[in-house]
């Protein structure tokens, strides 16, 4: 190179900087085109990961038998388990030359091992908090044949009934058992969510590569293994809610007679996401209406119109359905999402300007695991860098076709010139995660987070997925390009599994600790009751017991002794007051149930009876438990040496 | 290549019909499931799909479309059969069939129904690619049948429970006492009951089994005054007290 020429381009830092991050985080999309040529699915490569898949429950089962046995070895089993799920199936979907077909087999198969390992947890019955309430609802139903029977455990739950409806159909046309049906909706309704989010991200990224490795990474939601897994309300509203958004995607580009056929189609699943979930119903209504916004902001489209207007529509009717049936049906949706919203809000508020912490957020989060923590939070980390590296390329994929060149595909988008709005939008929507996460490291937010992330990985995956396809590896990887995002792709689908609860493995029985305190012993004495007292008495007694007597005990329990009197006032002190022995004798309380493992350790989740019980986080003692053997009027009829049943008809006779 | 026939709705009216039949006569879970589950899933969503008439790309696009109806439908159905009063095995059956022939119905008679997408070529599976799916299967269902296993045998708690009741019958003069047991071997105990503090009944070396229960109804004077019985449970090796219930017996 000649001396002068080297003299004269001396290179500038500054700009070599900016031209640096401008070429990662820029809206370059490298080769243009996502996929390669078409292959047909290998065989081969899908038979060996099915028997590598039934290797890994295997040890997965053992990892939950061993968990029950309080074995050291159970960790290992159960991660290895999870490990070898996971990391070949990823990497073969995520291969840059894997067939469109093979893909989508390997995801389905994918999600519904994953769905196993959630159930193999509690393989004969519903064992989450929420579970189990839907499970009541159910019971109630096929018990008493008619819908919106009130559940005091529940209020809200019997006016959104479709999970249960779904259930007790099956059970009533095949005869099944309800946990045998339940699962089965849910293993479909898993397919369905699958199948549903693939083609709804191929219809607007264009590329079924893309799709597939954004469902990958929205595997990586803290809610994908365990939450939308479970048998709750949450899990059917997210799938109707998402089968909406790929119809609506896939008849983007149709007019006339077959678009309004399809609208049809959105009007019958938004009818039913109204009437199923309140918070998908809510999301798919943000969804809808954003898009509309920017449909109406949209410029350079000939049929903008007739598309803005047909977008119109399905906004109007997301909009308009949930909120019909929240009139319809009286429910008090803002007395029951308003106070958790409110809370997590001012607590994410008061951290960031540095208000004072509030009571709530004394309590701290459950222990975790320490390599949990770091899996979630090197998940996080790629996930974060996925975003950085794809959220410019993916608002450049929305730009109008040929203006692929350095920064003028952002600056079509600013000046409102795109060809599909919903690629801006999830792009847009993307920035949710960090606000997520923010809500989730608080204890009054984590509840708003965690349902947030639902949603809101919808755009990161695809976020993600454009940031691997079009700047890690490209269209033809080679060398490390090839691994190393398949790999993060890896880290990331197991962070949604170490991110899902506190501990995923069956481990033995812990003090208030939801479904980590549910076991045979509880289950038992709540099947005595049923027998030996008859349905419907009315109890009181700890939250996880409350929810077993209702539940296998068909008892009607009690969430206040009387208005403004909580059971944890009874329970908690070493003596029974005059206020609270005068509560409990004017009450129509029929038995108290109490279970002296509270006394073992303090409430794993931070609270024995309710969530805002006054001494949060404070242990019991055996004496306060006991306190009602010394009540005259109170007797001891039942005993196991760890759970006492007390009458308290005896109170009443005065009054 | 498209497909064109409309025979698909033939045979979904058929499965609807057959789901029926078997709701009403057969108590067979096999048959049931087998025809059941589909129309809860598939064949209505299908129909519905068709006589709407939105066209479908792909045989996995119909597939999801057509599960999301099915879903739809039986919500719906929900919602009717609770109106009506009909929330029953047979009250399902027939809206599911009602359903799948009047969509089909619709569709047969509607000239712009579109074809069906066309079916994916089937992929070329060698023998022991078979056999690795069928060892796979195999392996996953026996790991969930060991899950089973162990969570039906595993007992973290080995424990007694004892109680006494007034008689659930409501005759007053009756108490009951109980002993079920959730340990790993038998045990032996000797049961005394008291009235009021004195000695009313006693029961030597009563033995337990693991998963037995014993109980026994007690006849005991009834009085003006209320009075407590309590029941108290020892073990003869040590002729310490093991639990003790109590209750109150009901008066004249």
């Amino acid at each position: 190179m000649p001396a002068h020429f080297a003299a004269g381009t001396r290179i500038n830092p500054l700009r070599a900087g900016i031209r640096f991050v401008s070429a990662v985080v820029g809206p370059d999309l490298r080769d243009g085109s996502a996929d390669a040529p078409s292959q047909r699915a290998n065989s081969g490569w899908i038979a060996v990961l099915c028997l590598t898949i039934a290797a890994a429950l295997l040890l997965v089962v053992a990892g939950h038998a061993a968990g029950r046995r309080g074995y050291d070895v159970a960790p290992p089993l159960f991660w290895s388990g999870v490990v070898l799920l996971v990391a070949p199936t990823s990497l073969r979907i995520a291969w840059p030359t894997t067939a469109r077909g093979e893909r989508l087999f390997l995801l389905f198969l994918l999600a519904e091992a994953l769905f196993y390992c959630k159930n193999v947890y509690s393989p004969m019955s519903f064992s989450g908090y929420d579970e189990v309430l839907h499970w009541i609802a159910a019971e109630d139903l096929i018990t008493a044949r008619r819908l919106f029977l009130s559940n005091p455990l529940f209020p809200i739950g019997p006016t959104y009934p479709a999970l249960e409806i779904l259930t007790t159909a099956i059970v009533d046309l095949t005869g099944l058992p309800l946990f045998v049906s339940g699962t089965l909706l849910l293993a479909i309704l898993k397919g369905a969510f699958i199948g549903a989010l693939f083609l709804f991200l191929e219809s607007i990224a264009g590329s079924p590569r893309i799709s597939a490795i954004a469902c990958l990474a929205y595997m990586g939601c803290s809610t994908f293994f365990l939450f939308d897994s479970a048998f709750s309300y949450g899990s059917l509203g997210i799938v109707l809610c998402v089968l909406t958004f790929a119809v609506e995607a896939a008849s983007k580009d149709l007019v006339g007679g077959p678009r309004l056929k399809s609208l049809g189609l959105i009007a019958l699943l938004l009818a039913s996401l109204a009437v199923t979930h309140h918070v998908s119903a809510a999301f798919a209504a943000i969804y809808f209406g954003a898009l509309a916004a920017l449909e109406a902001l949209r410029r350079h489209d000939s049929l903008r119109i007739k598309t803005s207007i047909a977008v119109g529509l399905v906004a109007i009717l997301a909009i308009t359905l949930p909120s019909l049936w929240v009139q319809a049906r009286g429910i008090p949706l803002t007395g029951y999402l308003g106070p958790v919203i409110e809370s997590g809000l001012d607590t994410l508020l008061g951290n960031i300007l540095g208000a004072p912490t509030p009571r709530s957020e004394h309590l701290g989060a459950p222990d975790k695991a320490l390599y949990m923590r770091l899996t979630t939070l090197l998940a996080l980390l790629l996930v974060a860098l996925g975003l950085a590296t794809g959220f410019f390329r993916s608002l450049a994929m929305a730009a109008p076709s040929g203006a692929q060149s350095g920064w003028r595909p952002i600056q079509d988008i600013l000046k409102r010139r795109w060809h599909d709005s919903r690629l801006v939008l999830l792009s847009l929507l993307a920035f949710g995660l960090p606000v997520s996460v923010a809500f989730r490291l608080t204890v009054a937010g984590w509840e708003i987070g965690n349902r947030m992330g639902t949603f809101v990985f919808i755009a990161v995956g695809l976020v993600v997925a454009v940031s691997i396809v079009h700047y890690w590896q490209g269209r033809t990887p080679r060398g490390w390009r090839r691994i190393a995002p398949a790999v993060a792709l890896v880290i990331i689908v197991l962070g949604g599994v170490t991110s899902s609860s506190i501990n995923p493995i069956h481990g033995r029985y812990r003090v208030a600790a939801d479904q980590e305190s549910i076991e045979p012993m509880g289950i038992e004495t709540a099947r005595w009751a049923k027998e030996w007292l008859g349905a419907g008495n009315r109890f009181t007694t700890d939250r996880i017991n409350r929810l077993l007597l209702a539940g296998y005990g068909r008892q009607d329990v009690r969430v206040t002794i009387v208005a403004g009197v909580d059971p944890a006032r009874i329970f908690e002190a070493e003596r029974l007051g005059p206020d609270e022995f005068w509560a409990l004798a004017r009450s129509d309380i029929d038995f108290l149930l109490i279970d002296l493992r509270l006394t073992t350790a303090p409430p794993v989740l931070g609270f024995y009876f309710q969530p805002w019980e006054a001494r949060q986080g404070a242990s019991l003692s055996g004496a306060a438990l006991l306190k009602f053997n010394d009540v005259k009027g109170v007797t001891r009829i039942y005993d196991n040496g760890w759970i006492v049943i007390y009458d308290v008809r005896g109170l009443h006779e005065n009054f | 290549m498209r497909i064109s026939s409309k025979r698909d709705l033939l045979a979904a009216c058929l499965w609807a019909g057959a789901a029926v039949a078997a709701v009403a006569v057969s108590d067979s879970l096999l048959v049931r499931t087998a025809l059941g589950a589909p129309m809860v899933f598939l064949v209505s969503g299908h129909t519905v799909l068709r006589a709407i008439g939105v066209r479908t790309t792909s045989a996995m696009q119909h597939f999801v479309y057509a599960v999301g109806t099915s879903l739809a439908a039986g919500i719906a159905g929900g919602f009717a059969l609770n109106a009506a009063g009909f929330l029953t095995p047979l009250g399902w059956a027939v809206w599911f069939w009602a359903v799948t022939a009047a969509a089909a119905l619709v569709a047969a008679g509607r000239r712009d129904t579109p074809d069906l997408p066309a079916w994916p070529a089937p992929a070329r599976v060698r023998l022991w690619q078979g056999a690795a799916f069928m060892l796979a299967l195999l392996v996953a269902t026996g790991a969930y049948a060991l899950a089973v296993r162990d969570e039906a045998a595993y007992r973290e708690f080995k424990y007694t429970a004892f109680w006494l009741l007034p008689s659930a019958s409501g005759e007053s003069g009756r108490i009951i006492v109980g002993i079920r047991s959730a340990e790993t071997q038998p045990q032996r105990f000797d049961l005394e009951i008291t009235l009021d503090g004195q000695p009313y009944a006693i029961f030597r070396s009563l033995t337990i089994a693991p998963g037995d229960t014993w109980a026994r109804e007690i006849p005991v004077p009834v009085l003006a005054t209320r009075q407590t019985a309590e029941a108290r449970l020892y073990r003869p090796e040590d002729n310490r007290l093991y639990r003790s219930v109590s209750t109150l017996v009901p008066r004249i």
